[in-house]
C-alpha cells in the first residue's frame, strides 16, 4: 500500500519535472509538423473552400509560421468554444484563431503580440428599423459565443438594462437566426459582416453602423509557460508586418486598403 | 502530456452563477416532464382509441421522437420552425425539443405497462359497471402509471442532461449554458466543466433517490 504510493508519487513527480523542461519550440521542430488550431467558420479568417481544404487569412498565416520553422502545418478545425481545450490535452501546438487577447484569458493562456485587429459592425435583419448602433436598446441581440464582440454586447444589454442577449455556438447560427429575424441584431468583425452580406447566404440583412468598441486586437496563443515558444512568436509577427507580408495577406483575403494598425500608440509592447 | 494548472478558487467564485443557472435547468426538466407525461397519456389513448387517424399520429410522433437526436429535435423547434416565422425564444425551442421527445419515450413506455396488465382488469371494472372511459381511468390508468414510474424517472434523468443541448439554439441561462458563458469568459475550462458536472451528478442523484424514496411510499401493498 504504501510503496504503491510512494511509487505512485514519484511518478507524478517525475511526470511533471519532465513537462516542465520539455521545450514546446523544440518539440515542435523535431516532430516535424506544426498543429494549429484554427476557427473555420469564420470567413475570411478561416473557411473551407469549394473542395473543403481550409482557407483563410489564419490558415494562411500558419503555413507561413510552419514555413519559417521548417515544417508541416496540420489545421486542425477547432470551433471557438474548444481552442483552449485542444490546447492544453495536447491537440494543437499554437491557436491561430482570432483569439482576443483579454487579461482575464491570458491568465490561462499565453498571448503573442497581437497578429490582427478587428472593427466590429453592427448588422441588423432588414425589417427592424436602425440607424445607429444605439438603436439596439432594447432589441434581441446576439453574437457567436465566446467572442470579443460576444462579451461586449452582453455588458452593453446589462448597462441599457432592457433588452436580450443571445449566444450562439457559430457565428453561421447567428447570421441563420438574423436572417430569420428571431434575432434583430448582432455584431460581427467587419470582415465576418461584408463577406456575409456580400455572399447572399442570408437575405435580408443588412449593415447598420460600426459598432464603438476598442478594436478587437486578436493574438497567437500557447500554453502559457512556453516563454520560448511565445519569444518566437512575437518575433514572427513583427516579421510578418515588416516583410509585407501581414499587407499582402489583408489584400488577398479582406481586399483593398489599410490593414490595421498594431502599434497601441503611447505605450510599450 | 495534460499540461495545465487548475485554479479551483478562481472557477469556484462562479459557483453562486452556476446554481442559479441549475435552477433554470431543474425548471425546463420537471416543466417537459409534466407536460410529457400529460401528452404522452394523450398518445396511448390515441393508440388505444380504434382511430386509425389519431393512432398514426400517435405512431409518427412516437417514431420521429424515438429515431431521431435530440439535438435535431431542438434545433428543429428554434430553426426549423423559425424558418417559417415562427420565433420561439431559446427557453421555449428546449422546452418544446425535450418535451416532444419525453413524450415519445414515455408514451413508449406506457404501452409496454399497458402490455403488462392483464385484459381481465378492463372486464372486471367493465362489470362491475364502470364505462369504457371509467374504467381506463380508474382501473388502467393506475396501474400503468405504476408500473412506469421507475421508466419515467430514467426519463426525468434524461431530460435533466438533454437541457445542456440548450445552447446550440442561443440558451445561457441553464447549468450548462452558464458555463459555456463563463468558459468563453475566462477560458477556465476543465475547472468550470468539472463543477458543472458534479452538480449534474448530484442533480439527478437526489432525483433518483427521491423518486426511489417516494415509489416506496406511494406503492406499498
Amino acid at each position: 500500500m504504501r510503496t504503491s504510493a510512494i511509487f505512485v508519487s514519484v511518478l507524478a513527480a517525475s511526470v511533471l519535472a519532465s513537462g516542465a523542461w520539455a521545450d514546446k519550440l523544440d518539440d515542435i521542430i523535431s516532430s516535424g509538423t506544426l498543429r494549429c488550431a484554427v476557427v473555420l467558420d469564420f470567413p475570411p479568417m478561416g473557411s473551407r473552400d469549394a473542395d473543403n481544404n481550409p482557407v483563410g487569412f489564419d490558415v494562411d498565416y500558419c503555413n507561413d509560421l510552419a514555413k519559417v520553422l521548417g515544417v508541416e502545418a496540420e489545421i486542425v478545425e477547432t470551433p471557438f468554444p474548444d481552442r483552449i481545450p485542444a490546447l492544453v490535452s495536447g491537440r494543437v501546438d499554437v491557436g491561430v484563431a482570432s483569439t482576443s487577447d483579454t487579461l482575464e484569458r491570458a491568465k490561462t493562456v499565453g498571448m503573442s503580440i497581437p497578429y490582427y485587429a478587428f472593427e466590429n459592425a453592427v448588422v441588423s435583419n432588414s425589417k427592424v428599423e436602425m440607424a445607429s448602433w444605439e438603436d439596439m436598446k432594447g432589441k434581441t441581440v446576439g453574437a457567436t459565443a465566446g467572442t470579443y464582440e460576444a462579451i461586449w454586447l452582453e455588458g452593453q444589454i446589462k448597462e441599457w438594462g432592457e433588452g436580450t442577449f443571445r449566444p450562439y455556438q457559430t457565428q453561421a447560427d447567428v447570421f441563420l437566426a438574423l436572417s430569420q429575424g428571431q434575432l434583430d441584431a448582432t455584431v460581427s468583425t467587419v470582415e465576418v459582416a461584408e463577406a456575409n452580406v456580400k455572399s447572399g447566404n442570408f437575405p435580408g440583412i443588412k449593415i447598420v453602423d460600426k459598432a464603438p468598441m476598442v478594436p478587437d486586437y486578436v493574438a497567437l496563443f500557447t500554453l502559457r509557460e512556453e516563454y520560448g515558444l511565445l519569444n518566437y512568436l512575437n518575433l514572427f509577427v513583427n516579421q510578418q508586418v515588416r516583410t509585407g507580408r501581414y499587407a499582402e495577406l489583408y489584400e488577398k483575403w479582406i481586399g483593398e486598403g489599410e490593414p490595421a494598425d498594431l502599434n497601441i500608440p503611447g505605450v510599450y509592447r | 502530456m495534460f499540461n495545465y494548472t487548475f485554479q479551483w478558487k478562481q472557477a469556484m467564485a462562479r459557483l453562486p452563477q452556476m446554481l442559479d443557472g441549475a435552477i433554470v435547468t431543474m425548471q425546463v426538466a420537471i416543466l417537459s416532464m409534466v407536460i410529457g407525461v400529460l401528452l404522452a397519456i394523450l398518445l396511448t389513448m390515441f393508440r388505444l382509441s380504434g382511430s386509425r387517424i389519431l393512432s398514426a399520429i400517435a405512431k409518427t410522433w412516437v417514431e420521429v421522437a424515438r429515431n431521431t437526436p435530440a439535438l435535431f429535435q431542438i434545433y428543429m423547434a428554434h430553426f426549423g420552425l423559425g424558418s417559417f416565422g415562427l420565433h420561439l425564444s431559446p427557453f421555449m425551442s428546449l422546452l418544446l425539443g425535450i418535451t416532444f421527445n419525453n413524450a415519445g419515450y414515455l408514451a413508449e413506455n406506457f404501452r409496454g405497462a399497458l402490455k403488462a396488465i392483464p385484459d381481465t382488469q378492463t372486464r372486471a371494472a367493465r362489470s362491475l359497471g364502470f364505462g369504457a372511459t371509467d374504467a381506463f381511468r380508474y382501473v388502467v390508468l393506475p396501474q400503468m402509471l405504476r408500473i412506469a414510474f421507475l421508466p419515467m424517472t430514467n426519463q426525468m434523468v434524461w431530460a435533466i442532461l438533454m437541457t445542456s443541448l440548450g445552447v446550440t439554439v442561443g440558451m445561457n441561462t441553464d447549468l450548462f449554458g452558464v458555463t459555456q458563458d463563463l468558459n468563453a469568459l475566462t477560458f477556465r475550462t476543465f475547472e468550470l466543466f468539472a463543477i458543472a458536472a458534479v452538480i449534474f451528478y448530484v442533480i439527478t442523484k437526489i432525483v433518483t433517490l427521491g423518486a426511489r424514496l417516494l415509489a416506496i411510499r406511494l406503492f406499498r401493498y
